[in-house]
């Protein structure tokens, strides 16, 4: 194999210079940098270079009410990754226990997140929401879902949020409901009714 | 939502999540558990019997609902009211 040792390698005429063909591998060995902070690159995005690392989903798998009427209480059981057949991670995946869950890495994380209810009684709202602590110690409330309606009709809830983990130990996050004895809160082991999905998006 | 499983009689009993599944995927009396230790795991007959319960209380709660749309019904017809009025001003 010939080597060839030039500093610059630019196109003989024109401005297109090609490397390689259709089917060929071009390799950068390990240690080596390709560096594009300056230059304008097209077609290539920050998940088609790194890809997705890390990506989970999470269900409760059975129903349950709220203890008291107008209170924050913490969904603590019946928390299951999704175990359908046509599901699978991408990465290590989250920790759970408890209801607390702990991240894999650090970096930052997209979570959706979903719940409904079915009540017996008229409800003015109930709260499907998240919290954070970053001192794995004190929480706060990041994200909150809202619904309500007459008897007998289901409400569905759903939030977006992103969180930045800086550090494993200590940033962990919950999910809360806040409703009522009346209140049932769907959930299923082979369906996404109370649930979240969540996705690393990059480095923190 | 008309009650179809078992799991809607143990909600029916207390709130919080006071029980679980061995096997999520099987949701059979014999997999029940209980989280809850100040909670008592009911009985297969009285979960069995619980669920009929709640159904014949949701049919029963469904068909008094349509004994008064209708009972309202003819009571407003008898007052003079056509059938598009009443479907207009009271959606039945």
């Amino acid at each position: 194999m010939s080597k060839i040792e030039v500093d610059t390698i630019e196109p003989q005429s024109g401005t297109s210079l090609t490397l390689g063909a259709s089917g060929d591998t071009i390799t950068i060995p390990s240690g080596a940098t390709l560096d594009g902070s300056s230059a304008t690159l097209t077609g290539i995005g920050t998940a088609t270079v790194n890809g997705i690392t890390e990506a989970d989903q999470w269900r409760v798998n059975t129903n349950f009410s709220n203890s008291v009427n107008g209170a924050n209480e913490d969904i603590t059981s019946n928390w299951e990754r999704a175990d359908t057949t046509d599901f699978e991670k991408i990465g290590t995946g989250l920790t759970e226990s408890s209801g607390i869950f702990s991240f894999p890495s650090t970096g930052k994380y997209f979570i959706s997140a979903h719940s409904w209810f079915y009540q017996t009684s008229a409800t003015s709202g109930a709260h499907f929401k998240l919290f954070v602590t970053t001192d794995n110690s004190s929480y706060n409330e990041r994200a909150q879902s809202i619904g309500g309606g007459d008897s007998d009709r289901p409400v569905s809830l759903k939030f977006n949020s992103i969180i930045d983990c800086t550090d494993t130990s200590n940033v962990k996050f919950k999910f809360v409901t806040n409703g009522g004895t009346y209140i049932t809160w769907q959930c299923s082991t082979n369906s996404q009714k109370t649930g979240f999905n969540i996705i690393r998006l990059g480095d923190t | 939502m008309r009650p179809t499983h078992i799991e809607d009689y143990l909600v029916s009993l207390h709130t919080g999540q006071w029980f679980g599944w061995s096997d999520s995927k099987n949701k059979v009396y014999s997999n029940l558990i209980i989280h809850d230790s100040s909670k008592t795991k009911p009985t297969e007959q009285e979960c069995i019997d619980g669920l009929a319960q709640l159904q014949a209380d949701y049919d029963q709660a469904i068909t008094d609902r349509e004994t008064k749309k209708e009972s309202a019904k003819t009571k407003l017809e008898a007052l003079g009211l056509t059938t598009e009025e009443i479907k207009e001003a009271f959606g039945i």
